[in-house]
């Protein structure tokens, strides 16, 4: 069963709807974003998932990692 | 026989007591307002134009006759065919959102008709209907028949009878504003914020905008429906002033969050309009500049003038001058066929415009209408073209003001989500998510639009979303008012074929 989240890539305008599988890597998350937002915002190849105000392990599930449906998530660029 | 001077005020200040039910039946505060007050508080409610019926209909005929003399003259379709397109969907999106919004500030002067405390601010409420009803006809009147010229002008009627997204938000703003409100907060926030505090924006801001796009007809428009606000917006006042002399809080509360909801609506009608769809060479001035003169201001010598202090948010208001409508525009042109009304995008002059104009976010800004203008240049210009330059992901809504979430900036987007009685809800910024606590019983049960499709009760596929829900077609949806086709872009149809 997907589950709805709320996605803000940083250097986008608005925040979208992506609906993730459980199983689904946070990096493959973070990749669904930058899709979605394309049109808009410049894919990077470095980018992170943050949650909460954590940084996340990008090879954690989205179940691993705790995230419930209509919860935000943020992917900004991998910091140096 | 009484003169003028005899029976007027006789009329006006009809008030009485009543011998078999009391006065809280007669007004209820659930109708009439809070704070409850015996109508000895409300007595000396006065207002300085004391108009009486036969004095409003001569003056009202006047003013129509010379609306109508202006029509008569460039109002024709062949008049508004010479307007630049930009301008054009200016008028649309402003046919559709302000012509049966002012219908909903007919019921609300009539709540304070039956409901107001004192008989003079009723009399005067009764003035304001007209009014309203009035600011309903003319646009329609004016802009409905150039559906003859342009099938979107059909969205003056249409809009508020759909399900489209930014009809669902502006629904949400005048129902509670006008609609469903009792006669006290009715008055404060319609006659003190909107129509004192904004008003400006429509009535002097879009006046002048139309004058500098040769569009006579909808200065002349506008300009006389400010003559009827300056009356009525008076009703607000005296009531402002007695809830603000017996509970200051109340009264603080209630400006605090018109100013936030009025600012989120007004920033998109008018900032857009001011700022992408006038033409370069006939802006005079910046929305944000007109903010701060116009605005800003002036609604910081109403709140002295009534003792009241600055909204706790004003600095983050201040700050969202600059990049709130920027974020709404380039979200919106990336999902445009959502709304009835077509887009352009800022060219080099443009931007070149924007960035000193607003030099604090405008990096950022720029850097997604070039993601937009690189991918026009990848797929090519025209009409076939539209879609691969348009959004396919799902934006999200604000669940207080159910506006997409594009406050804060680029860089960091200031949604927030909150947990309330075990449900989730999502809010674009402090502001609104302050207004939902103070009364969570008349928010919590609305579904934004992204709820409504995980509900079922709206489509997901985005072109079912279209025509289904959000009652648009393919030739009402909007576009781009060139389909891409820019010389700054370097790939012109013809070289492109």
């Amino acid at each position: 069963m997907p589950i709805p989240l709320y996605g803000f890539l940083q250097g986008d305008t608005v925040g979208l709807l992506i609906l993730a599988e459980e199983a689904e890597t946070l990096q493959a998350l973070a990749r669904k974003l930058q899709a979605a937002a394309s049109l808009r915002v410049e894919g990077r190849d470095h980018v992170q998932v943050v949650y909460n105000d954590k940084t996340m392990d990008p090879a954690m599930t989205v179940t691993q990692a705790g995230f419930e449906a209509l919860d935000r998530f943020d992917v900004v660029p991998e910091q140096q | 026989m009484l003169s003028r001077e005899e029976w007027l005020p006789l009329a006006r200040k009809l008030d009485w007591d009543y011998s078999y039910v009391r006065e809280d039946e007669v007004f209820p505060e659930v109708i009439s307002g809070k704070p409850w007050l015996p109508h000895s508080e409300w007595k000396d409610w006065e207002e300085s134009f004391k108009t009486s019926y036969r004095e409003y209909v001569d003056n009202q005929y006047e003013k129509d006759m010379a609306v109508q003399a202006v029509h008569d003259a460039v109002g024709r379709i062949e008049n508004v065919q010479k307007l630049a397109l930009p301008w054009l969907n200016s008028l649309k999106v402003h046919a559709a959102a302000l012509s049966l919004a002012e219908f909903t500030g007919v019921i609300g002067n009539l709540r304070g008709a039956r409901f107001g405390r004192d008989s003079a601010w009723r009399t005067m409420a009764t003035f304001g209907a007209l009014d309203e009803y009035r600011h309903t006809q003319i646009p329609l009147l004016l802009f409905h028949p150039l559906v003859r010229l342009d099938s979107q002008f059909d969205w003056a009627h249409k809009f508020y009878h759909t399900n489209n997204w930014f009809a669902v938000a502006a629904r949400h703003f005048f129902d509670e504003l006008t609609v469903g409100q009792n006669a006290i907060e009715f008055h404060i926030a319609t006659n003190v914020v909107l129509e004192t505090g904004f008003t400006n924006l429509q009535f002097v801001g879009l006046a002048s905008l139309a004058r500098e796009s040769s569009d006579h007809m909808f200065e002349r428009m506008v300009t006389s429906i400010q003559t009827d606000e300056a009356r009525h917006a008076q009703i607000g006042h005296p009531v402002l002033a007695t809830v603000m002399k017996h509970d200051p809080k109340y009264a603080q509360y209630l400006v605090d969050k018109w100013f936030w909801r009025n600012w989120r609506l007004f920033s998109i009608l008018t900032g857009l309009s001011i700022d992408y769809l006038t033409a370069l060479d006939q802006r005079p001035y910046s929305f944000k500049e007109f903010m701060e003169e116009w605005i800003i201001d002036q609604f910081l010598r109403t709140l002295d003038e009534f003792g009241l202090e600055k909204p706790w948010y004003w600095d983050l208001l201040i700050d969202e001058l600059d990049i709130y409508h920027h974020m709404i525009y380039a979200s919106a042109y990336s999902y445009r066929a959502t709304l009835w009304f077509n887009f352009v995008i800022p060219g080099p002059a443009e931007r070149k415009w924007l960035r000193q104009k607003y030099p604090k976010y405008w990096d950022d800004m720029d850097a997604v209408w070039e993601q937009i203008s690189e991918r026009w240049r990848t797929v090519g210009p025209g009409p076939a073209n539209e879609f691969a330059v348009h959004g396919t992901a799902m934006p999200t809504f604000c669940d207080l003001c159910q506006l997409p979430l594009s406050a804060g900036t680029p860089r960091k987007n200031t949604a927030r989500v909150l947990v309330h009685e075990g449900r989730k809800y999502i809010f674009c910024s402090e502001p609104c998510q302050w207004i939902f606590l103070h009364e969570p019983e008349r928010y919590a049960s609305h579904k934004d639009i992204v709820k409504r499709v995980l509900s079922g009760e709206a489509p997901s596929e985005l072109l079912k979303l279209l025509t289904e829900y959000f009652n648009l077609t393919p030739d009402t949806w909007g576009k781009d008012v060139h389909h891409g086709d820019y010389e700054w872009l370097g790939v012109r149809k013809d070289s492109a074929a």
